[in-house]
């Protein structure tokens, strides 16, 4: 692991600023930071955004490159940082800043953890539909700064169709904000938007206002499983192309339905294909998806349909919402695409990666999203033989790395062109291809975004795209 | 600090002053035309610009005459601004040709749809040239399955809708001129209407566009068909950026499925307050309608004496509402609504019996500016942004701002998410009268920044509340949005003048002086 050195003037500063219980420099606390391998020489705790602004001037003038943290389930996410100097961890930035149930408007602090924060809105029947990966650390600030998936975003769409406006520091540590806290604002640019998803490299987010949503008197999920992926895509097709309204609908290949367990759940053939889909609302509406999508599910051949409620019913979304988790559980090495695909080639984008994934003897969890609208979801690649699965070995990563071209060659091709980037994978691999696919003709437009926000590179230098 | 009024916008500034909310001071509105008409006249562009824009388009696709000119001078607003020359593209080559000729002659390029903005973002400030995509207006692929369409930026937004409604589809967002407005201005001002309130504002159903970039004309394609944007998300900065980034040549917007089953209710109430509390209590129950739209009294007469929609003429204010969905869902919500409205004192809560009557109700409301104008020689169409809650105490106080100033104030708007659209009418003959009108929309307007609302919810800055951006954005704000106008459209050419503050000094700067009648409530 490398280690980073600041000269003693540099701590000097960054210990005055916070003074030293808040500026953290012993090598065994600063593990907890590392990423991609890399630790820094200090990882510092600002209080409010005046003190991140400092924070970040002072790092600019001392040439230091910074990366944005809080419950640090997503520091994987991203390309080896090109420096890494301070870690900036936000987690005592975890204020509720207004609430206003009466309007269902929310501003919070980006340290906040979701966990509590959906209790909070629980409490006035509210949530926000932030379904993410390591609920129990995720936070507020890492979910939007990596757009991260949940899958609920077939109904609610992605934050930026809830987040209402943003307060930030950028990499020159001015204090800005965008949009405001009413739910309908056209006042100035969407600066915001461009920070959704931006992994901290344009500004650090210290203050976000969301739109919140009424919890439904009651939700159900249900699972159907077919033999085919075609045979579960059709399904999702004749879900999307009903007047029913799901809250959620997947499609998970074998793999996916092993590594979640729902394979195992479910009395159904371990190598079934499975659609997820969530319901929610009054009774009378529940129970309308439960009887059209069974009709639906049985005319599409669902070898098996099963509703889960209660308790149960978070279940299979959680195995969704986890995805990251428990591919990573299933073995350490496994590469995982966030992938964005149009439904007409979801179906064919299944079929591609199984050949693949087998030309190169590896194992392969697909869950996507369809509802309706263009799907969006993941794809995870770890090897078949446990003797690879360490997956250090050139051959390996040969293998792995072609694997992951390939694929984004086949999900890029075609009248319909998806898109894929891979969200997470080990670093030695992170070193041999390229995350974010070919470059792309706006990407003049997005070197230019970085230098009004964030000229000097203070902020996570080289984790997006194109080393931005 | 004065970052914010450094850079391009100052350079690239043509003295061509402004009306409406930030007015020529000293002069009453007349005047203000009048000398807006001078300031054009004289001006006329290059003739070698001309020619080559001939060239470049055909004769028949350049106007260059004032009594053609006199056409483009107006939108929907109450701002006015000659152009000096109008081109009608018919293609995106023809649109990059056409900035690249703007670019060499150092001339401001502003983009027109059909003109029907709110707040002066089609109107050449500066002069120059305005280009009009009405020549480019096909929709270029309709794809059911993945919802989507794409198309050129002058297709009329209804039309949309009706290409697509026999697969079940439609484009969601509907401003009240969507019968004539087009996507591309949709997509400049990020436009609304009354169906935005479930189903979000135009941003939320644009995945990808192709733009122009006005510093060396080149064509760039950002977002996509899929949901996801890879990379910074160019889309969202585009849309709602008023024509001042960059020219939008073609949009990929998202279709929305029909609901299976639609239900229109009209709630008549005997007090203002009521109708309000109701949308107050109907948000705080997690209902959420389609659309939730408010009439008072009088603008509800006036309308119907034009529309003859059947609304009660003897009542104090409507609520029109509407509950779409899984025919269960809009069942239960129409009979929740209709109890929260008659619970807080509306006197009958009715329902469309079917879709004639529905298109009636819609009718009266979409027309209703219309229906305005015949009464009054002018009137001015605020949009401003409360928090739902405060929405009982901002109807009161724009009742005393009205009665402050002796101007009748209608009231016709989106309850549902607190977006007002207070209408005052005035006659601009009467010495005066125009520019306290002026005073009386920013009290209006600094009432609802006081609430913690917004400058606009859907209408747009443009060159109407640019002045006013302060009163939401600090110096450090501006000088960013600033920062990002200035990387894209570096000379200023493109649609000057507009959304940011001019600033001629550090003192302008500052929040407005308050005005006449009263201070801001603390």
């Amino acid at each position: 692991m490398s280690e980073n050195l600041l000269s003693e003037t540099q701590l000097a500063r960054l210990e005055q600023l916070l003074g030293a219980a808040r500026t953290v420099t012993d090598p065994a606390s600063l593990t907890a930071y590392e990423v991609d391998g890399m630790l820094p020489a200090a990882a510092v705790r600002p209080a409010d955004a005046a003190e991140v602004a400092e924070l970040v001037r002072a790092a600019a003038a001392e040439k230091l490159a910074v990366i944005p943290c809080s419950g640090r389930s997503k520091l994987s996410i991203g390309g080896v940082p090109a420096r890494y100097d301070v870690a900036l961890d936000l987690s005592a930035l975890n204020r509720l800043v207004s609430y206003d149930p009466g309007d269902l408007t929310l501003s919070v602090e980006p340290g906040v953890r979701i966990q509590d924060l959906q209790r909070e809105l629980g409490q006035h029947g509210q949530f926000l539909p932030l379904e993410v990966a390591f609920s129990d650390r995720a936070t507020v600030g890492g979910a939007i700064a990596t757009n991260a998936y949940s899958p609920l975003r077939a109904h609610f769409g992605s934050a930026r169709d809830f987040v209402l406006g943003m307060e930030f520091v950028t990499g020159l540590g001015e204090i800005a904000k965008s949009g405001g806290r009413v739910v309908k604002n056209v006042t100035g640019y969407d600066l915001h938007k461009l920070l959704i998803g931006s992994l901290g490299t344009l500004a650090v987010i210290t203050r976000v206002h969301f739109r919140t949503f009424p919890r439904p008197a009651e939700r159900r999920v249900f699972t159907a499983a077919f033999d085919k992926a075609r045979a579960a895509h059709e399904f999702c097709r004749a879900v999307a192309a009903s007047p029913l309204e799901p809250r959620a609908i997947e499609m998970l290949n074998p793999g996916a339905a092993e590594i979640s367990g729902l394979a195992a759940q479910a009395a159904a053939d371990a190598r079934a294909w499975r659609v997820v889909i969530a319901a929610a609302g009054s009774a009378a509406v529940v129970g309308r998806h439960a009887r059209d999508l069974e009709r639906m599910a049985r005319e599409a051949g669902a070898a098996n349909f099963e509703a889960w409620s209660g308790a149960d019913a978070a279940k299979p979304l959680r195995a969704i919402r986890e995805f990251v988790r428990l591919a990573l559980e299933r073995s350490a090495s496994a590469v995982i695409l966030r992938i964005a695909v149009l439904p007409a080639s979801a179906a064919a984008l299944a079929e591609n990666l199984a050949v693949i994934a087998g030309a190169h003897d590896l194992d392969a969890a697909l869950a996507v999203g369809s509802a309706g609208s263009a799907g969006t979801g993941y794809v995870a690649l770890w090897p078949r033989s446990e003797s690879r699965a360490d997956a250090v070995t050139d051959e390996a990563q040969a293998s792995f790395a072609s694997a992951v071209k390939e694929l984004l060659e086949a999900a890029g091709s075609g009248g319909a062109p998806a898109r894929a980037f891979v969200e997470c994978c080990p670093t030695a691999l992170k070193r041999r291809i390229s995350l974010w696919g070919a470059a792309r003709e706006d990407f003049e437009l997005m070197q230019r975004v970085k230098k009004i926000f964030d000229p000097h590179g203070v902020l996570a230098p080289g984790r997006y795209c194109g080393g931005l | 600090m004065c970052t914010c009024l450094q850079g391009a916008e100052r350079r690239g500034a043509r003295d061509a002053g402004g009306v409406a909310l930030t007015p020529p001071r000293g002069e009453d509105y007349s005047g203000a035309r009048a000398r807006f008409s001078r300031d054009c006249a004289h001006k006329s562009l290059n003739p070698k610009l001309i020619r080559e824009l001939q060239n470049l388009l055909g004769r028949d696709a350049v106007l260059f005459a004032r009594e053609d000119l006199l056409l483009y001078e107006y939108d929907g607003s109450v701002e006015i601004a000659r152009p000096e020359c109008v081109v009608f593209p018919s293609s995106t080559r023809e649109v990059s040709e056409i900035m690249r000729l703007a670019k060499r002659y150092e001339t401001p390029l502003v983009g027109r749809g059909a003109g029907t903005g709110l707040s002066g973002g089609a109107l050449p400030r500066a002069g120059g040239i305005v280009a009009v995509f009405s020549r480019m207006n096909r929709i270029l692929e309709i794809d059911a399955e993945s919802r989507r369409a794409v198309v050129q930026p002058g297709v009329v937004n209804l039309d949309i809708t009706r290409a697509v409604e026999h697969l079940g589809l439609y484009f969601a967002p509907d401003p009240s001129s969507q019968k004539s407005c087009t996507i591309g201005g949709n997509v400049s001002e990020n436009a609304g209407g009354p169906h935005t309130l479930a189903y979000g504002v135009t941003t939320n159903h644009v995945t990808g566009l192709e733009i122009v970039l006005p510093d060396d004309g080149r064509v760039v394609r950002i977002g996509g068909k899929t949901a996801e944007p890879l990379g910074y998300d160019l889309t969202g900065l585009m849309v709602g950026s008023e024509g001042t980034l960059a020219i939008v040549t073609e949009i990929t917007v998202r279709l929305s499925r029909k609901p299976e089953a639609v239900k229109t209710l009209l709630a008549v109430y005997d007090a203002v307050d009521d109708a309000t509390e109701s949308v107050v209590e109907i948000t705080r129950r997690g209902i959420t309608p389609a659309a939730c739209e408010m009439l008072d009294g009088w603008t509800l007469r006036t309308v119907e004496d034009f529309v003859h929609a059947g609304f009660p003429r003897d009542c104090a204010a409507v609520l029109l509402l509407e509950v779409e969905g899984l025919a269960e869902a809009a069942e239960e919500q129409a009979a929740e609504i209709s109890e929260v409205c008659r619970a807080h004192g509306a006197r009958e809560v009715r329902l469309a019996r079917d879709a004639r009557e529905r298109d009636l109700l819609w009718k009266g409301r979409k027309n209703a500016f219309g229906a305005i104008g015949r009464l009054s020689p002018s009137y001015y169409v605020l949009d401003g942004v409360i928090p739902r809650t405060r929405l009982p105490a901002t109807l009161r106080r724009i009742e005393e701002i009205g009665r402050a100033y002796g101007f009748r104030i209608g009231n016709i708007f989106h309850a549902g998410d607190g977006n007002l659209h207070p209408l005052i009418l005035f006659d601009p003959r009467n010495a005066g009268e125009f520019e306290r009108v002026v005073a009386a929309a920013r009290e209006i307007i600094q009432y609802c920044i006081a609430m913690g609302g917004a400058l606009t919810g859907e209408h747009g800055v443009g060159m109407e509340k640019n002045e006013l951006m302060p009163l939401m954005f600090t110096p450090e704000d501006l000088a960013l949005m600033a920062r990002v106008r200035d990387a894209f459209n570096p000379d200023a050419l493109l649609n000057p003048q507009k959304i940011l503050p001019l600033g001629k000094g550090c003192g302008e700067l500052r929040v407005l002086p308050q005005t006449a009648a009263s201070a801001l409530p603390a």
